[in-house]
């Protein structure tokens, strides 16, 4: 039997059905998710022709070659020409960025995070610092050749180069990822929740206690896996080395050299060899010498953030 | 009353009998009952004095003039609205407002006797005697045993630490409960056993005085519950004071309740105390009608 | 320790106090009652101020607990089981207090009853009566102190008795209104009836009981 008050309850249910259904999927939508979709497919389509490109290259002298082509030094002849020299040079201006822009970065950011007063003048320091990140690498170049080649120079760390060596390509690439380093510091250190250093104030702690005891440790992984990626980005930088001077061409150094005379003498590094290797006219050094340098390289890139990612993951999610 | 035949007894005779074994009953054992919770005595002596406190936030004047006593050994509870500036005067009491730039105290809080805005008061020495539990548990991300032994040993506790870490987290009603994983992160305790750890990490730098900034509001009905009992116990020790929105909670765990109201002017919300007295009669028979209505209900 | 700590121990251990207190002012009236049955029966006129006196005490108790149970009631917002044995508990106060009076209001009749011939048949009623209601009393206040919900419901049969000897007091007396005189008579039906209020408020003492474990008042006009 159906009485009024079903029928209205029946009329209700067909109302609310109407208002909360919708009539099938929404063309719009549709098509905008398919367009984003195809975009990512595009880019990886491009990456990986890329990738194959350079490792079908580079595949042939690994193969012929083997270990010796990362072992060996630089050589003219493309039969005996390894990467090593270019490791070596990379690794120890990643080494002086290392000890020079992480703690002065680190130090910088706890001052402006933790000690700086909220004015004009922090703001304006902040927003520089900024500004430094976005500053072209060839500028950088410059700035090491008019000040830090002569300053190492200066303090007799010359050597056979004049200070056009490893310790000023160092200091040049310091001061160029310095600014990164200070952002991503303090990025982490914001990011320590204030409930922290509040629990610190609340038993008694100094700020010095609270900063050292807790603050720092909380942001240490966020700090680490920055610099990690900052000391990549570093590896990879060619511009600024070619303007201070690095050694393009063939040169071998003494066997005898004591670790003083390496550092202050000629060097190179990865991108560097890759750079000078591809604008060979031997047909051996840029088809696929430069390739398997290029692979070389990206491996080590590839390493180094994937040592910044496993960082990260594990000690994401602790608050 | 109207059933009483032929009586001349003065029946609202408040006097208490010289003896009361008298006229004691041979029926049932008896014990006397204790002093129930809400009629606190004025033996305690006071310890924490507010006089004439004014807070501003740069131009924003967020409390306007509070005065009143705090007496050692008794759980003193800050109530009123969102905005009646009741966390700002408990913040201000261990000088953690300090820590905004902003912020400025004006007017005298002493401590002892001692004024702790007088000009060389140190307020990392301030904060070591009167301790702070906050709104959110907040352990540091280390193991609950250094969570604890973190203050003793920013001020050179000398004794033994293992000891004094027990006897906090026993304190603290937590140690049975994480004694077979002192070193595990402080973070693998419940919201409820993290806010305990906080008190004991509080106490154990042995302060007079615990200020709890809405202690329970982040815990459940249960975990409230044991708070509000450990504050019970807590309070034979310490001096403790109270901020929370639950009125409730205040009725239950304080001896003395203080009423904050905010006054709205020309857009600026300024917190002011309406009413200090004891807790029982705060919320039985309290003498202000702006505190009625806040602790029934019909209003803020 | 295991379970080492209660939520609301505190609290606990107050209701638990309300409990002794309520056991201790019902011993307390209960003593009063079986001076008053003593006095009465045996005419110890020297003996009423005392009994008058030990009053004292029972209202200041009384008037002490209602304001620390009003306290909890306002303090800690009690519920279900402990809510019906506060509300019970100030109920019970009421019954004890109204008992004490009753017990001092007996004592007063003694004096009226100086010089009246000695009748065994009204004393041995009212011994009877005295002893019966005090007796309702004390199992009342065995009821509060065990939380026993059977007494309340067991309590109208049993309090039969104190009405069945109250009828026979009355009548015995009005028998030998002649033989004690008028003042003596009223003296006696005001002992009868206040004796019989006695069992009355133990009754409603041990259902407020039954109330408070229970939930459910016992059947009868309680």
């Amino acid at each position: 039997m159906t009485t009024a008050a079903t029928r209205r309850e029946e009329a209700t249910r067909a109302a609310v059905e109407k208002a909360i259904t919708h009539g099938g999927p929404k063309l719009g939508s549709l098509a905008f998710r398919l367009l984003l979709l195809a975009l990512l497919v595009m880019s990886f389509v491009i990456l990986a022709a890329l990738l194959a490109d350079i490792a079908s290259s580079a595949w042939p002298t690994f193969a012929e070659r083997g270990p010796s082509f990362v072992m060996n030094g630089l050589s003219l002849n493309p039969a005996t020409a390894g990467v090593w020299t270019g490791i070596v040079g990379s690794l120890i201006i990643a080494f002086i960025v290392a000890i020079l822009a992480f703690p002065v970065g680190v130090a910088a950011a706890i001052y402006l995070e933790e000690y700086a007063p909220d004015n004009r003048r922090t703001r304006f320091v902040d927003t520089t610092v900024r500004n430094l990140a976005g500053v072209p690498s060839i500028v950088y170049g410059l700035l090491g050749l008019a000040i830090f080649v002569p300053v190492v120079r200066g303090i007799g760390l010359g050597g056979s180069t004049g200070g056009k060596n490893v310790i000023a390509a160092g200091i040049t690439m310091a001061a160029l990822v310095l600014p990164i380093v200070i952002i991503t510091s303090a990025e982490a250190i914001r990011s320590v929740p204030n409930s922290i250093r509040d629990a610190g104030y609340g038993v008694g702690a100094t700020q010095w206690e609270v900063i050292s005891s807790h603050v720092l440790p909380s942001a240490l992984p966020g700090i680490l896996t920055g610099t990690v990626l900052t000391l990549a980005r570093a590896f990879g930088e060619t511009a600024p080395l070619l303007v201070i001077g690095v050694a393009t061409g063939f040169f071998s150094p003494a066997g005898d050299a004591t670790l003083l005379d390496q550092l202050t003498g000629p060097y190179t590094a990865l991108p560097v060899v890759v750079f000078s290797w591809s604008r060979q006219t031997q047909a051996a050094f840029a088809d696929t010498l430069a390739p398997a340098a290029i692979v070389v390289l990206l491996t080590v890139l590839f390493a180094l953030n994937g040592f910044a990612i496993w960082l990260r993951n594990r000690t994401e999610g602790r608050w | 009353m109207a059933d009483r035949i032929g009586t001349t007894v003065d029946s609202v005779d408040h006097t208490r009998p010289e003896t009361l074994e008298d006229a004691s009953p041979s029926l049932a054992a008896t014990r006397s009952p204790r002093v129930t919770g809400g009629t606190p005595s004025d033996e305690h002596a006071v310890i924490l004095e507010l006089s004439d406190v004014n807070a501003y936030y740069g131009d924003f004047h967020a409390v306007d003039s509070v005065s009143l006593p705090i007496r050692e050994k008794e759980v003193t509870a800050f109530i009123g609205p969102s905005g009646c500036g009741k966390s700002t005067v408990i913040r201000s009491i261990n000088r953690m407002n300090d820590l905004i730039p902003t912020a400025r105290i004006e007017g005298a809080i002493t401590y002892h006797g001692v004024d702790l805005y007088a000009p060389g008061v140190d307020p990392v020495e301030v904060r070591r005697r009167i301790g702070m539990v906050f709104q959110k548990p907040n352990p540091f991300p280390k193991s609950i045993y250094d969570n604890v032994a973190f203050g003793p040993k920013i001020s050179k506790y000398s004794g033994d630490m293992d000891e004094l870490v027990e006897r906090s987290l026993t304190r603290a009603a937590l140690w049975d409960e994480v004694k077979d994983k002192l070193s595990d992160s402080a973070y693998a305790l419940s919201g409820g056993q993290q806010q305990r750890l906080c008190i004991a990490r509080a106490i154990a730098t042995s302060p007079d005085v615990l200020l709890m900034d809405e202690p329970a509001s982040a815990l459940d009905p249960i975990a409230t519950l044991r708070i509000e009992e450990l504050m019970y116990e807590l309070k034979q020790e310490y001096t403790i004071v109270i901020v929370t929105h639950n009125m409730q909670q205040a009725a239950r765990v304080s001896d003395r309740t203080a009423f904050f109201s905010v006054d709205v002017k020309e857009g600026q919300r300024t917190g002011r105390l309406v009413e200090f007295a004891d807790t029982a009669t705060i919320f039985t028979n309290p003498q202000h009608d702006e505190t009625e209505d806040y602790i029934t209900g019909r209003f803020g | 320790m295991e379970s080492a700590f209660d939520t609301r121990h505190h609290y606990d251990d107050e209701l638990d106090d309300i409990r002794a207190a309520l056991v201790e002012l019902g011993s307390m009236v209960a003593a009063n009652i079986r001076r008053a049955g003593v006095v009465v029966t045996e005419g110890r006129l020297n003996e009423v101020d005392a009994v008058i006196g030990a009053d004292r005490p029972i209202n200041a108790r009384y008037h002490d607990l209602e304001e620390k149970v009003f306290t909890i009631l306002a303090l800690q917002q009690p519920v279900a089981s402990d809510l019906r044995f506060l509300v019970a508990a100030t109920r019970i106060l009421y019954e004890m207090e109204r008992s004490g009076d009753l017990a001092v209001n007996i004592v007063k009749q003694v004096r009226r009853l100086d010089g009246v011939p000695t009748d065994l048949r009204l004393d041995g009623l009212v011994l009877r009566l005295s002893d019966a209601s005090a007796r309702m009393f004390d199992h009342a206040v065995e009821a509060v102190a065990t939380m026993n919900a059977a007494i309340g419901i067991g309590a109208e049969q049993e309090d039969e008795e104190t009405d069945t000897v109250t009828g026979d007091l009355f009548t015995a007396v009005t028998e030998r209104q002649d033989a004690i005189g008028l003042e003596a008579c009223v003296a006696l039906f005001y002992i009868g009836r206040f004796f019989e209020r006695i069992a009355d408020h133990g009754v409603n003492i041990a259902q407020h009981i039954t109330f408070a474990v229970t939930g459910e008042f016992p059947d009868g006009d309680g």
